[in-house]
């Protein structure tokens, strides 16, 4: 119990670093948003102006200041490109995100698995070579080119999803899934190699153990070895890293967001950055980071249950 | 090539019968446009902030083109012509503006627009608190006064020769009710043809006719506008029939539509010029023989095949080529390598000297594969060019800001008006003077202009401000890039949706073909 | 079997040498400008017998280019790599030997860093100190280093945990004799499965940030910038991304290969 409120406490303390960290980077970042309202058509004289009414010209500490406090009261102010609450758009675009982030998840471990424990069951056979070329194949190239692969296959040639947009899952739930199918999958490639290669080499390790012999021993068929009593004990790590893979899926959903049309928090974010949006910038990194933050929590709790060897700290 | 097009004529033969009947449904309902149907358009850029006053960027005004009216707009020939205002009329001495407006023009809300309403919608667009855009198109503006409700009296303090054109440009001509300005960022609302429904952030704008616009409504029942800026993604859209219509069909890809039978191409010229600029504060671009030196190593036609795939053509002069100030007379320089070679020794930078570097914006990609191509004639001229790719925001900071940077290029839509084009960028006081250009004849030649009332002199002077431009070499003028739609042939009425200034859409006489 | 490892490592081994030798050897006999000429009556040609592995959209030849290319992708991604285990080695090996407040504090630096969007730092990076290779290393680096520091720290606390670390303990060896000795030789099996990997990520992820204009500046050719460059044309051009995305793919193929043998021989677990 110590254990899980000691972690607690550190998450807040991240989170608390980590609105440091975004503030202070954010506001070295040159140029501002009124610069990129107003585009070549910018003067002195109007940049001024707009950095005025935009309220860019506030001190920092003070900036820093309303925004931790909104962020406590719930006021997490209004974006200064798109005119709209963040806290509105946040909520909104979290939903579109979730879906992909779990979609690709989910495709990524059904992939990987089964993969991974045919390589370690066939160590070292031609299955072996298979399963791991196989999955490297999704990582040698990157994400956008799967993305671009999966449009024109899945929707210029087959027509069977629709090439980009997104719909909300409020409006049309199954829709809203036909939408997120195509950019899960390309993500899903991206992360499968990993994965594999984690369940391969776990697997193997444990499969070389003592009650794996026991167990063959025993006369059980070695389908029930492998999948209920090895796997039960390899999957552990590959949780872990697969809650690694969540900020670095968060990354990922930047780029293939965008390329698919498919606006959520990646695109957000990045539409936030690229406009120099700050109270944007600021949320939607917070957001994200407290996402990761807390999977990454949950791993740990996880992998503690999971992993009797780990001792409480 | 030829062999492609022989190929493509002898397909089309074989194919005739089917060609025709597909041909002809569209061909006869021409005549007749019917109204019904909703607009799929795949829009290139995300719509940022839909108040039409705070919002610079191309993206949003062509969208909000389809809310808003204005007071006064512009011909084919880019004259002035009425508006919301059935007509106006400036006093002798250049003093006073007088609006007389059209009766019973209503807003999206029922409202009916009176002289209210624009005396609101200019104080609002000039109020520094606005935050707007254009405001200093207003700055010489005294007084608005309102003798009855469709009389508009505009004061000066001092003379704006271009304050007509100004307003029939984006955005600050544009009407919107009293009072409505602090929700048009979320909700738009002006008198034009279609009535804001919804945004959803990134994803789509939804637009539906509104019955009562003062033009007469439009056919389509409604505009979808959804925002898809990854070119390749817009074009599977278009050829899988989720899309009607996309803008800004990439330079590389056109031929490759125009030669598709089920869809067709528009294209406009020009939607925008595109110029190297040299930084007159770094040392050897002082020297205008470096300038014309650099100018000499560039084939711009070539540059503009390789980089613009041939959507474009060459220009030495940046105001739009149907006006009456664009000077005809003025030659690009041929590409002479040993010239230029000779040119740079003479102003004392013989062959390796010169090492520069080509700041590019990503936000282009075609200024990045001009700067690719720029660094082998440079090469053969024996001056060492690097190229650095900066984000937009970058960009912005670094060169137009802070003019950190030794070589760069740029793109602007066409600013037609031509005093705020030179004035703009070639005036040593000009507010997009980002190259630090300082040339006392371009000053005096622009101050003079503002002040000069007869066209044809005025028109003249501009030339004379070209022709020095040119023979300073204080950039290098590229080309006018293409404007491009590529819709099904379903869509008809697209010879209608560009706006003369090349870079608004307007969707007013669009119609769907069943 | 065994003759199956033999043979998986052998392939992995020449398949690596092969690359390092063309990133080598390369550049001495092809001509530096190759990968830059551009041939305008050949844009986005097919492989031809003038052209082998076809043109770019500004017809340079795709052979010069991905050879040309190799150096720089490799340099980047080696010294980005070399980079992130230089800082996440100490820091996981610190904080998983000593556990406790120590680890608790390096692990929640580890965490913001981890939480924290590598495309802000990128950008933050390009903006900052302008877009060129070092800076791109730097980038990587930096981007990569939670990610190690966090798997070693893994690893170093299950060794810590093991007997023989108990007992070297108990001998009165100190702590920095046992990290040495006994601790960072059972990690490293896994720091080189991680390298590894890490290596065709940080190729791939020049890729991403040519996207952002980071990264290797044209016209120079990477194999990053080649396979962003094809981006727009992957339905046009395929070659263009098949040419670099196979250069990736086999380097990442022999570096998986030799990593797996490298794995069994090094890892005494699985001996």
């Amino acid at each position: 119990m110590t254990y899980v409120l000691n972690r607690l406490l550190s998450v807040i303390l991240t989170l608390f670093l980590i609105t440091l960290v975004t503030f202070a980077v954010t506001n070295i970042l040159p140029g501002d948003v009124a610069m990129m309202i107003m585009g070549t058509q910018s003067n002195p004289e109007a940049l001024e102006g707009l950095r005025q009414s935009l309220g860019l010209n506030d001190p920092l500490i003070m900036q820093y200041g309303n925004w931790v406090g909104g962020l406590l009261t719930g006021d997490w102010g209004t974006s200064l490109i798109f005119k709209k609450p963040i806290a509105e758009l946040l909520a909104q675009k979290a939903v579109a995100s979730a879906i992909i982030v779990v979609m690709s998840m989910t495709i990524a471990l059904t992939l990987a698995v089964p993969l991974g424990v045919w390589a370690a069951v066939h160590r070292d056979r031609w299955q072996d070579t298979v399963s791991s070329s196989t999955s490297l194949l999704g990582v040698s190239l990157p994400d956008f080119f799967w993305g671009i692969v999966m449009i024109l296959v899945f929707a210029r040639w087959l027509g069977w999803f629709p090439s980009s947009g997104i719909v909300e899952p409020s409006e049309d739930f199954l829709g809203s899934l036909r939408y997120a199918f195509l950019p899960s999958l390309a993500l899903g490639l991206g992360l499968m190699a990993h994965l594999t290669r984690m369940t391969r080499s776990t697997m193997t390790g444990i499969l070389g153990q003592e009650f794996i012999r026991v167990a063959r021993a025993k006369g059980l068929t070695e389908r029930t070895v492998v999948w209920r009593y090895a796997l039960a004990n390899a999957i552990g790590p590959v949780i872990t890293i697969a809650g690694l893979q969540i900020g670095y899926l968060f990354g990922s959903i930047i780029v293939m967001e965008s390329l698919f049309g498919y606006t959520g928090m990646g695109w957000l974010t990045y539409q936030a950055l690229l406009n120099r949006d700050l109270p944007l910038i600021q949320a939607t990194v917070f957001v994200i980071a407290a996402v990761v933050m807390i999977t990454n929590l949950l791993v740990d709790l996880l992998y503690v249950l999971i992993d009797p060897r780990v001792k409480l700290g | 090539m030829k062999r492609r097009e022989f190929l493509l004529n002898s397909t089309a033969v074989m194919g005739g019968s089917i060609l025709m009947g597909t041909f002809a449904g569209p061909a006869l309902a021409q005549e007749t446009p019917v109204s019904g149907g909703t607009l799929i358009w795949g829009h290139s850029e995300t719509t940022q902030n839909l108040d039409m006053h705070q919002t610079g960027t191309a993206s949003s005004g062509r969208v909000l083109q389809n809310i808003h009216s204005s007071i006064v707009t512009v011909d084919k020939d880019l004259n002035v012509i009425p508006g919301l205002a059935e007509s106006f009329e400036v006093a002798p001495d250049g003093l006073t503006y007088t609006f007389k407006l059209r009766p019973n023009v209503k807003f999206h809300n029922g409202a009916t627009m009176t002289s209210a309403d624009v005396k609101y919608s200019f104080e609002r667009c000039k109020d520094p608190a606005t935050g707007a855009v254009n405001f200093e198109v207003f700055n010489n503006v005294a007084a608005i006064e309102t003798p009855d409700d469709l009389t508009v009296v505009i004061k000066m303090s001092a003379v704006n020769a271009p304050f007509l054109s100004r307003l029939a440009e984006n955005g600050a001509g544009v009407v919107m009710p009293v009072d409505s300005g602090p929700t048009q960022g979320t909700n738009p609302m002006g008198a034009g043809p279609f009535k804001f429904v919804s945004y959803e952030v990134g994803t789509v704008v939804k637009m539906a006719r509104f019955d009562d616009y003062w033009e007469g409504p439009a056919y389509l029942d409604a505009v979808e506008a959804r925002e898809i800026t990854e070119p390749t993604t817009r074009l599977t859209g278009l050829r899988t029939g989720e899309l009607h219509m996309i803008n800004d069909i990439p330079l590389d890809r056109v031929g490759e539509l125009e030669a598709d039978a089920t869809l067709q191409v528009k294209k406009w010229f020009p939607l925008n010029f595109d110029f190297i600029n040299m930084n007159h504060t770094y040392e050897p671009f002082q020297n205008s023989k470096v300038r014309i030196a650099f100018d000499m190593i560039i084939d711009k036609e070539a540059l503009m095949q390789g980089a613009l795939w041939g959507q474009g053509a060459t220009t030495a002069s940046p105001s739009f080529p149907t006006s009456a100030s664009y000077n005809k007379d003025l030659v690009q320089r041929k590409q002479d390598i040993e010239g230029a070679k000779a040119l740079l020794a003479e102003a004392g930078y013989p062959e390796g000297s010169l090492n520069i570097v080509f700041k590019a914006t990503t936000n282009y990609p075609y200024h990045i594969e001009t700067a690719q191509i720029l660094v082998e004639w440079f090469k053969m001229a024996g001056v060492n060019l690097t190229i650095e790719q900066l984000t937009w925001a970058d960009w912005l900071s670094q060169c137009w800001v802070d003019k950190d940077y030794q070589m760069t290029m740029m793109n602007f839509f066409t600013l037609w008006e031509p005093d705020f084009l030179y004035y703009s960028v070639w005036n040593s006081e000009g507010a997009f003077n980002y190259r630090a250009v300082k040339d006392p004849k371009i000053d005096e030649l622009t101050k003079q202009a503002r002040i000069t009332v007869d066209d044809v002199a005025r028109a003249d002077i501009y030339k004379q401000v070209q022709q020095q431009i040119f023979d300073e070499a204080h950039d290098v003028l590229l080309w006018f890039r293409n404007g491009t739609i590529g819709a099904q042939t379903k869509v008809m009425g697209l010879d209608t949706v560009v706006h003369p200034n090349g870079s608004n859409l307007n969707f007013h006489k669009v119609w769907l073909s069943a | 079997m065994k003759r199956f490892k033999t043979t998986k490592g052998l392939i992995g081994i020449v398949l690596l040498t092969l690359i390092a030798l063309i990133a080598i050897v390369g550049p001495m006999v092809i001509p530096p400008d190759a990968a830059t000429k551009m041939d305008m009556l050949a844009r986005r040609s097919p492989p031809t017998w003038t052209h082998l592995l076809g043109t770019d959209q500004l017809g340079r030849d795709m052979l010069y280019r991905v050879i040309l290319g190799a150096r720089t992708s490799l340099e980047i991604a080696v010294s980005a790599v070399v980079m992130s285990v230089v800082l996440g080695l100490p820091l996981g090996l610190v904080s998983g030997y000593f556990g406790g407040w120590v680890d608790n504090v390096l692990m929640r630096l580890v965490d913001t860093l981890l939480a924290f969007p590598a495309l802000l730092l990128a950008l933050s990076i390009s903006a900052v100190l302008g877009p060129n290779v070092q800076n791109t290393i730097i980038a990587i680096g930096v981007a990569f280093t939670p990610y190690l520091a966090r798997i070693i720290r893994g690893e170093a606390l299950k060794v810590a945990q093991m007997p023989y670390v108990e007992a070297a303990r108990a001998s009165g060896t100190t702590d920095g004799m046992i990290m040495m000795r006994h601790v960072l030789p059972n990690i490293m099996p896994a720091v080189i499965v991680q390298a590894t990997i890490s290596l065709a990520f940080a190729i791939l992820a020049e890729a991403g940030l040519s996207f952002l204009g980071l990264g290797t500046q044209p016209p120079a050719a990477s194999w990053g910038l080649m396979i962003q460059a094809s981006r727009d044309q992957l339905d046009v051009a395929p070659w263009t991304a098949l040419v670099p995305g196979a250069a990736v793919a086999l380097t990442v193929l022999g570096l998986n290969m030799f990593g797996d043998v490298l794995r069994d021989i090094l890892d005494p677990k699985s001996k």
